[in-house]
């Protein structure tokens, strides 16, 4: 017995009018959320007993891959490729490749969570999760740790210092040390007036407060702090301000379009001349320095440009080995942009190549693909063990583990010192850029400096 | 007074930019009865066109043209292609602004799958730069602002003086009257897609080297800021956009000076919801009778 009559022809049309950008919009939706990129692959399943020998395992690249952060997301794409390509070319884990999938969390929280919830239903082969940057990370973490899944996080968030979540990992410093480390390269410059101008992300806020409490030790005078919204267009006032406050440099990170735009005005209110800039690390990227340059010219933009960045090797055998695996992605890597051998600089390039070496490294002594069992060999790998063995690149630790010898994993990103909460901070350098795009280190900075500045 | 002459010149290159957008927006608006939310997203589209020709060589304004054209003809196909057969079916209007609001993610997503996430600028010129106490524009900026002028008299001239302005001032009062009176409604609103995509091409071009540097998603807060312009003035108002946009225009940047950038949005959107307490059919608007 029927209790509804037949679609008349009409509605049938409207229906599948309808759904023509219904399904588009889904479609998008499926794409911008999440896409598999193939490096060569491997993983392990959330639950269950893992995924069948030989089957691929996932890192999902959790990060904004459009919006004002859009940068990001590829840059870590470009270490997840390196990385697991040189993974695969040496065995793989456990008898599986390592793949890279892209998880778009459009820099926002609203967008995040669904993203990851999406990634969680519709990736059984899922064995690692790397990204999860400031504008995501407060939101993320609880869900990916809920899931017993590992991650190595982007974030520079304070509150990740002292909450303990069992499956969180960062090799990268809390936002309050980078602060001191922007104000400790003002000192070095001589600067005396600093102008703060960052976005109004969650991740650019944590900046400013340790930055003004260390610009006050430091003596150096706060000229005027200026928020910019990264969804507006222009920034005359707010540049306005800032010349009218007349700082030596401005102290910033607002990514995006934000910080081009906000040059530019600046320099034409200037006088044509660019004020010096403090960038923090986040402004180590191809895409920033592209964007950076064609603001106000390449050359006006180097001779005036410095940022803080982690110390990370430039040369030596670990070096070699991230270089190698790094450059041979050239031109494979979806959404890389500009001169690539930035990323042998940039910090989440550094960072998580080495976080999904040590993650692979750990399966591998654990001879489990589980996050719930391989995680501690995380912190023995990273950390070593007395009488350990120091290698420097997968394949020879890989080898040393598989000849039962005990290992400790120095990347590109330098030695490994996890604490209680697992985060491993280092210390920073200074960069600055070539005219054409290329990081030259011109100085660093000791901890005892940093010391100095903290509250 | 610098401060005060100083906000002046740059809320004029933004209501200058504002203007062009707007007013093809609610003239769009008017005729067709499509509250396109998807011209902000064809605006940033033109915007990448208008790059990608500069990029390889092309002066900046001849890619304007270019740009215009393109999107006169992408606005024509777009209304065909999706509003028009919604539209022939009788679909309701805030479910023509849902189609819309989804025709705004497949252009954006499809600019930023092809274009990247990076920002990007024009090489252009900024040329010399005019300072009058505190009153700084370049020469780009001032070329920004005559345009706006030249289109908004250009507008004028269309819907006053033309036999195409008159019979779009007539469809947009009462389509089945102006049919009635031998008007082909249908050639009308063809010809203002074509027009309104033209000036929304057009203001992205403007839109591209007002901000300096700009991405697949520059427009998104810009769009709110049409949509205030044109409803300060009066939906479907010409005049109306062209007044809203100057007021939306000064007011964020003489705020901005005043108390604080953080709010000169707030204030724009203050002003206009106390302009719309007071006269609810917006400054130019007319009641429905």
């Amino acid at each position: 017995m029927k209790f509804t009559r037949p679609a008349s022809r009409r509605t049938r049309r409207v229906l599948a009018l309808a759904a023509i950008p219904a399904a588009a919009l889904a479609a998008l939706t499926a794409c911008s959320s999440g896409s598999t990129s193939s490096a060569p692959a491997g993983g392990a399943s959330v639950t269950g007993t893992g995924p069948a020998t030989g089957s691929p395992l996932t890192v999902a690249d959790v990060a904004p891959f459009s919006g004002a952060d859009a940068s990001l997301g590829p840059t870590y794409l470009a270490s997840c490729y390196a990385a697991t390509a040189a993974i695969n070319a040496n065995g793989g884990v456990q008898g599986h490749t390592l793949t890279c999938k892209s998880v778009d969390t459009r820099g926002d929280p609203a967008d995040a969570v669904p993203a990851v919830n999406q990634m969680f239903a519709s990736t059984s082969s899922l064995a690692l999760v790397i990204g999860c940057t400031s504008d995501e990370a407060a939101s993320v973490a609880p869900i990916i740790n809920a899931h017993k899944m590992a991650m190595f996080c982007m974030t520079g968030q304070s509150e990740f210092d002292s909450v303990h979540f069992p499956y969180f990992y960062r090799l990268v410093p809390p936002d309050l040390e980078e602060s001191y480390a922007d104000v400790a390269i003002a000192q070095q410059l001589g600067y005396k007036r600093i102008a703060l101008a960052f976005g109004n992300d969650i991740g650019s806020q944590t900046f400013i407060q340790p930055a003004i409490a260390a610009l006050k030790k430091a003596g150096i005078t706060l000229a005027t702090n200026q928020a910019l919204d990264l969804t507006a267009t222009t920034f005359r006032s707010e540049a306005e301000a800032i010349v009218a406050s007349h700082p030596d440099a401005i102290m910033t990170e607002a990514l995006g379009s934000a910080d081009p735009t906000l040059f530019q005005e600046i320099q034409q209110l200037n006088g044509g001349k660019v004020i010096p800039i403090i960038g923090t690390s986040a402004a180590i990227s191809p895409a920033f320095f592209k964007a950076a340059a064609a603001a106000v010219g390449a050359s006006a933009f180097v001779s005036n440009f410095h940022a803080d960045n982690l110390v990370t090797e430039t040369s030596g055998p670990a070096y070699q080995a991230f270089s190698a695996a790094l450059l041979a992605q050239q031109g494979k890597v979806p959404g890389a942009t500009g001169n690539f051998s930035t990323y042998l600089s940039a910090p989440g390039g550094v960072h998580l190549y080495d976080g999904i070496n040590l993650a692979a490294l750990a399966m591998i002594m654990s001879k489990s693909t589980q996050p719930s069992v391989y995680g501690a060999d995380i912190i023995a790998i990273g950390n070593g063990r007395p009488g350990a063995t120091v290698c420097y690149s997968f394949a020879t630790c890989a080898a040393l583990l598989k000849s039962g010898k005990a290992i400790r994993y120095e990347g590109p990103g330098g030695p490994t010192n996890f604490d209680s909460f697992h985060d491993s901070t280092g210390i920073f350098q200074v960069d600055t850029y070539s005219a054409s795009g290329a990081v030259n280190v011109t100085g660093n900075l000791s901890a005892a400096q940093l010391r100095a500045l903290s509250s | 007074m610098t401060i005060f002459l100083s906000s002046v010149g740059f809320g004029l290159v933004t209501a200058s930019v504002l203007a062009i957008a707007s007013v093809g927006f609610t003239l769009q608006f008017a005729v067709t009865d499509v509250l396109n939310l998807a011209y902000g997203a064809v605006m940033i589209a033109g915007a990448f066109l208008a790059y990608l020709l500069n990029s390889h060589g092309v002066n900046i304004w001849v890619a304007a043209v270019v740009t215009a054209a393109a999107c006169a003809a992408g606005s024509v196909l777009l209304n065909a292609g999706v509003y028009a057969p919604f539209q022939r079916r009788g679909t309701a209007p805030i479910t023509m602004v849902i189609v819309s609001l989804g025709m705004t993610l497949i252009i954006e997503f499809g600019v930023q799958a092809i274009a990247g996430g990076t920002s990007v600028s024009y090489k252009v010129s900024e040329g010399p730069s005019v300072r009058a106490d505190g009153f700084t524009l370049t020469a780009v900026q001032f070329a920004v602002i005559g345009l706006a002028v030249l289109t908004m008299a250009g507008t004028h001239v269309l819907l006053r003086y033309t036999r195409l302005g008159k019979a779009m001032r007539a469809t947009a009062a009462n389509r089945t009257l102006a049919r009635n009176c031998g008007i082909r409604a249908g050639r009308v609103i063809t010809a203002t897609w074509a027009i309104t995509g033209a000036l929304c091409g057009l203001a992205g071009v403007v839109f591209g080297m007002d901000a300096g540097s700009f991405d697949a998603t520059s427009t998104d807060l810009f769009l709110i800021m049409i949509l205030a312009a044109t409803f300060l003035g009066g939906p479907g108002q010409a005049y109306g956009a062209m007044l809203g946009a100057v007021v939306i225009g000064l007011a964020t940047e003489i705020s901005a000076a005043y108390i604080t950038a953080d709010y000169k949005y707030v204030v724009a959107f203050v002003a206009l919801l106390v302009v719309l307490g007071v006269r609810p059919t917006g400054l130019l608007g007319k009641a429905a009778t």
